[in-house]
């Protein structure tokens, strides 16, 4: 494997310089405008404008927040654990930088008559480097929240810290898929493999895909997909910074630019985990469809544009998703995650495993469906008649009104009428009579 | 610095790089575990413990197995330093050391096992630095044609026992802290959210937040206690760590804006 | 094998950990001090100010069980890794062997499941 790697760690000391300065640039640059493309895009979605003031069409409405951030009071609750407060968010923006190294941005390129693959670095474990850094940054969070000294960033701490572990599980299941398919765990490697369209032969069946992970590993993509919306603490599993219960979160008490870190650790870490969804699910820096007809498309810095491209839609994703969803309360989200992500991750690498093995052995396709159908019947079966003891939760839902206009009984709190007619105000006792309610539905 | 670094790796040699991160890392390392002894705090003591992990981590990774360096980082310092860290948060943050030794002859004992301990440490290391000489993993990371596929054939022929086995020991950590750490409710006791929705806007229940500092207060001033309905100062309402201002008589008198 | 290719990591750390590092050392010069000794009480925005966080800055013991789990889940994802690499080489008899190990595990997952160790409220 390693003599794939050898066009990597190669390059002239100037060039090393020159990529990690880029690397960075590229990084604080896409925080910058990830900021600005947020804001602006949940805007549209709400029907208003977003910033669009400083700079052309507001674009530099982030880097004047950031310059304005640089100038506020550096503020150290008296609570505070000092060294720790102080060392919190130089972590999280350390992990989420060092993420980016092993993430491909394209194919070889020729620099002043250097030739360099355009990425900083591959290794044979580089996903498993992404990895460490995501799990390394939690301490900056848990840290951060701990080390203020205040109820509101120890809630927010503390959720986001077991959060975090709980989908850190099901993102490290749901890539198992990638490296079984791939046969490597370094990112050009997994781009190389995603090049081809593939023939996948299924109880005789020959389909021809794309070579993309993502429609070969469908299950696969879309727990990720989950599982980096988790573990990036993004709406709707936003709750380590729920603002309407927790004021900020872990980052309540900091102010100045060491909350600035903390928001350029954040938006970094979407960065790096849209990259390395691109990189294992979407073919990488590779063109798609229509473009890839073209020759070149996949040659010089082109792919650096489809790169970019891929990981500005993945962004818009988790804009969406913001736009689009409450959050989710907290019992409802570890339940998700421990209860529905991670079996179905077991589920799927033991099913794609045994339909790997299967495809290799000279078996006849009535046994193949039968080795293949058979363990996925059974779990089926297992998962629809497991034993719950607890009872369903009582619905509070719409079924639950009583004539009394409240849920729950005597005890329980009134709802506004379902039906949006307009009650009668209780204190007009004695116009009663002459007023029939007002509705507002038009049939009527 | 790349010519360097190749040099390095030829034969297994501890030259260029290798030597420059490892003599730049080593003392971190033990600085930190120093440290980790010595700090006051629970929690700085975890962070030392920390870093030194990190460290050898890097060492690994130094030593030709990178696969091995990263699950250093992503299992000792990611999942089980974590798990040291909610533990120590578990106590508290102003839990310092008691004093009071519990177990009889701990010291002693402490004592004699430290000896033993370093005993076998500086053994270990004289038989290490004798004539030993290291093969590096060169040519064990090129047989199956790299590191990770490496460690999986190795993992599934001669070590296929312990890691089963090591199936076993899993099952092991989560049943026991189960037994540790999980209060099993019975099923009456366990309050779900929507019932604790239900208590929060129950009747006699008031669902808001309670008056902050300064609210139904003659001045705006955080110090200012809060004033309960009733006209009494409400005790809970005061910060511990701003002194308590007492009213002076221009501020208390009545500004003509009260309802009279 | 050769360490080459580790350098640039140790850049873009070394070049993330001085940014952040520098921007926090700074942070105090730059911007204004105005000091306030209200400014060094916790933020607590409608609810009566606690002198502690709350529970005296403890974590609840239930996180222990996460966390733990956690570690369980990580060293089988640790092992699910090699394996899914090579694969291809390990054939049957490796994909067997994951399953019992898989299995194993899941029992453990399954008790904590039945226990109530993973729900929360």
């Amino acid at each position: 494997m390693d003599d794939k790697l050898t066009q990597f760690g190669q390059d002239v000391w100037w060039l090393v310089l020159a990529k990690v300065l880029l690397v960075f640039v590229f990084l604080v640059l896409m925080t910058l405008f990830a900021i600005w493309y947020e804001r602006r895009v949940v805007a549209r979605m709400q029907v208003r404008p977003g910033p669009n003031r400083v700079g052309p069409a507001g674009l530099l409405q982030s880097l004047a927040d950031g310059l304005k951030l640089a100038f506020k009071e550096d503020i150290m609750p008296k609570m505070a654990d000092k060294a720790v407060f102080f060392i919190a968010p130089v972590i999280s923006t350390t992990c989420a930088f060092t993420a980016f190294a092993v993430i491909p941005f394209g194919p070889t390129v020729s620099v002043f008559g250097e030739k360099t693959p355009i990425q900083l670095t591959d290794v044979p474990v580089a996903v498993l480097l992404v990895l460490a850094c995501s799990s390394m940054g939690i301490y900056g969070i848990v840290l951060g929240g701990w080390a203020s000294g205040s109820t509101y960033p120890l809630l927010g701490g503390l959720r986001s810290s077991a959060q975090m572990i709980s989908y850190e599980v099901a993102m490290g299941l749901s890539i198992v898929a990638v490296f079984m398919t791939a046969g490597t765990m370094s990112t050009s490697q997994i781009v190389d493999a995603q090049k081809d369209t593939q023939t996948l032969t299924l109880g005789g069946f020959d389909l021809t895909v794309p070579g993309w992970y993502a429609f070969l590993l469908i299950p696969s993509f879309l727990i990720y997909a989950i599982a980096a919306v988790g573990e990036t603490n993004r709406a709707p599993f936003d709750l380590p910074e729920a603002e309407s219960e927790l004021v900020g979160g872990f980052h309540t008490e900091y102010s100045s630019l060491k909350f600035a870190l903390f928001f350029l650790a954040e938006y970094i870490n979407m960065v790096t985990v849209s990259g390395l969804a691109t990189t294992l699910f979407l073919g990488g820096w590779r063109a798609p469809w229509p473009i890839s007809l073209w020759d070149g498309a996949n040659q010089g810095w082109w792919p650096l544009l489809w790169f970019t491209i891929k990981v500005l839609l993945l962004l818009f994703v988790f804009v969406w998703l913001r736009g689009t969803l409450p959050r989710l309360r907290y019992d409802q989200f570890m339940r998700f995650g421990w209860k529905v992500l991670i079996p179905l991750s077991l589920l799927w690498i033991l099913t794609l495993a045994g339909i790997r093995v299967v495809q290799g052995s000279d078996l006849t396709v009535q046994a193949r469906l039968a080795v293949v159908g058979g363990p996925i019947l059974v779990a089926l079966a297992i998962w629809m008649f497991w034993p719950d003891k607890r009872k369903a939760i009582e619905d509070p839902g719409v079924h639950g009104v009583d004539a009394a206009g409240r849920i729950g009984g005597t005890e329980g709190f009134p709802v506004p009428p379902l039906n949006l007619e307009v009650p009668v105000s209780p204190r007009a006792q004695r116009v009663l009579g002459e007023r029939e309610t007002v509705s507002t539905s038009k049939e009527s | 610095m790349n010519g360097l670094v190749t040099l390095a790796a030829a034969a297994g040699e501890v030259k260029g790089g290798e030597a420059a991160t490892f003599y730049l890392l080593a003392p971190i390392a033990v600085i930190c575990a120093i440290g980790m002894v010595w700090a006051r705090n629970a929690v700085h003591s975890a962070l030392f413990l920390v870093v030194t992990m990190l460290c050898l981590g890097v060492f690994y990774v130094l030593q030709a197995g990178p696969f091995i360096g990263m699950v250093q980082i992503i299992v000792y310092t990611g999942a089980i330093m974590m798990l040291f860290l909610f533990v120590l948060m578990l106590v508290g943050r102003d839990a310092s050391d008691s004093l009071i030794e519990t177990l009889r002859g701990q010291r002693m004992t402490a004592v004699l096992l430290g000896l033993g301990f370093a005993g076998l440490v500086a053994t270990g290391l004289y038989r290490a630095l004798g004539n030993l000489d290291s093969v590096g993993l060169t040519q064990a990371n090129s047989v199956h044609g790299g590191n990770v596929p490496g460690i999986a054939a190795l993992l599934f022929t001669k070590y296929v026992f312990a890691f089963e086995v090591t199936s076993a020991l899993l099952i092991t950590a989560a049943v026991g802290a189960m037994i540790l750490a999980h209060i099993e409710k019975r099923p009456d006791q366990k309050i779900a959210q929507p019932e604790r929705m239900r208590a929060r806007f129950a009747p006699d229940n008031y669902p808001g937040p309670k008056p902050g500092p300064g609210v139904f207060a003659n001045s705006t001033s955080v110090a200012t206690p809060a004033v309960l309905p009733d006209g009494t100062q409400s005790e809970r309402s005061m910060s511990k760590i701003l002194p308590q201002r007492e009213l002076t008589a221009a501020e208390a008198a009545p500004k003509g804006t009260e309802h009279q | 094998m050769s360490l080459s290719p580790y350098i640039p990591i140790v850049g873009l750390f070394a070049l993330g950990a001085g940014f952040a590092l520098f921007s926090v050392a700074i942070a105090p010069f730059v911007g204004p001090r105005r000091y306030n000794r209200a400014k060094l009480d916790a933020y607590e925005c409608g609810i009566e100010p606690t002198p502690q966080p709350i529970g005296g800055g403890r974590f609840p013991v239930k996180f222990y069980l996460t966390a733990m789990l956690f570690i369980v889940f990580d060293i089988e994802i640790i092992f699910l890794y090699p394996w899914a690499v090579s694969f291809e080489a390990l054939g049957v008899f490796g994909f067997v062997e994951m399953v019992l190990f898989i299995i194993t595990v899941f029992v453990a997952y399954a008790y904590v499941w039945r226990r109530g160790g993973l729900d929360w409220d």
